[in-house]
């Protein structure tokens, strides 16, 4: 699954580096937290995938299979995590971890 | 065991295969039961998260404002059209938390955006108003005033709006119960709430958008909303 270039804070000490995580968004367009996830992103100006599951039968049954056939949205994948209907909250901190920062 | 930025290395991998593997399992109760094992396991890496291990913040428990995620589902199709585009928006005059009334011919000279939402403390509603929340900026950039209507109290708006954090007002269709919603053309008479629905109005108080989601579950769209109220802000002549 190929995702976005993002930029990374480099290491204290190390020479400057760039590196690219994947970053995807499976969501619904009327899903609320699908929304808010999307426009906090959009604001601080983090590229990522978006895959509408009403759009998408295979990406929503891939889904479905990984979570037991109560797929609940969005799901996040930062990185190599996937992360299953997380807030906002969770969102920063997973890409905090990987020191992805805003791009404005 | 190796990880990759705190995420194990080896679990990354297992999950790779895993997913992989789908499309070979015929469709079978052990394909199913296969799949719910691992729905489990999905589940719990959220619990693991979410009860503060690692560097993530614990949550008090019961936070009250996280058990909408817990409640009954609220849902079920529109049974109302919205008044159209072009209709001059009934004027209302409606108690907010702190007893003011607001009276929407008060409004006129700026855009409105008039949020129908079912009720207090629901799944949807909690979404959705904690999304206009998040995007508060959006609306004052804009210079719309956004008002949010519901039957319930004006006691049960100042409890869920101090819970939620939530500063745009939240008024009380509360006596006679939904009113104004009829008024609208939103109101479920056999639910006893109304449509979650969606009104812009332009300065002079017409509308200019209007939106019922087709199921109550629903949240509208944000980007197509800030588009509406763009759209209003440019509407008078």
């Amino acid at each position: 699954m190929a995702g976005p270039g993002l930029s990374r804070q480099p290491r204290r000490g190390n020479p400057p580096r760039t590196t690219t995580i994947p970053l995807t968004v499976y969501g619904r367009p009327w899903c609320g937290i699908s929304q808010m996830i999307r426009r906090y992103l959009d604001r601080m100006g983090i590229p990522y995938d978006y895959v509408d599951l009403d759009r998408d039968p295979a990406a929503e049954a891939r889904l479905q299979w990984l979570n037991g056939g109560r797929l609940r949205t969005p799901m996040v994948q930062v990185g190599d995590q996937m992360l299953v209907q997380p807030t906002v909250r969770d969102v920063a901190r997973a890409l905090q971890r990987r020191g992805v920062t805003a791009a404005r | 065991m190796a990880s990759t930025n705190g995420f194990p290395r080896a679990i990354h991998d297992l999950e790779e295969e895993f997913a992989g593997l789908a499309n070979e399992i015929p469709e079978s109760p052990e394909k199913r039961a296969i799949s719910l094992l691992h729905g489990i396991v999905m589940e719990m890496w959220k619990e693991l998260r979410s009860d503060g291990l690692g560097d993530v913040g614990a949550l008090a428990w019961p936070d009250v404002g996280e058990l909408y995620r817990t409640a009954p589902p609220m849902e079920g199709a529109a049974v109302n059209e919205p008044l159209p585009p072009g209709t001059e928006a009934p004027d209302f005059a409606l108690p907010d938390p702190s007893g003011e009334t607001v009276r929407l011919r008060d409004l006129r000279g700026r855009p409105v955006v008039i949020v129908f939402y079912p009720l207090d403390w629901s799944p949807g509603c909690s979404q959705q108003l904690d999304l206009y929340q998040q995007e508060i900026d959006e609306f004052r950039h804009r210079d719309a005033e956004l008002l949010a209507i519901s039957v319930d109290s004006l006691y049960s708006h100042g409890a869920w709006a101090a819970v939620r954090g939530l500063t745009f007002p939240l008024l009380a269709d509360f006596h006679p119960k939904g009113e104004v919603a009829r008024d609208y053309s939103v109101w479920r008479e056999d639910d006893g709430f109304s449509e979650r629905a969606l009104y812009v109005l332009d300065a002079d108080g017409v509308i200019q958008y209007s939106h019922v989601t087709p199921y109550l579950h629903h949240v509208p769209d944000i980007y197509e909303l800030l588009e509406a109220v763009d759209a209003a802000a440019g509407a008078r002549v």
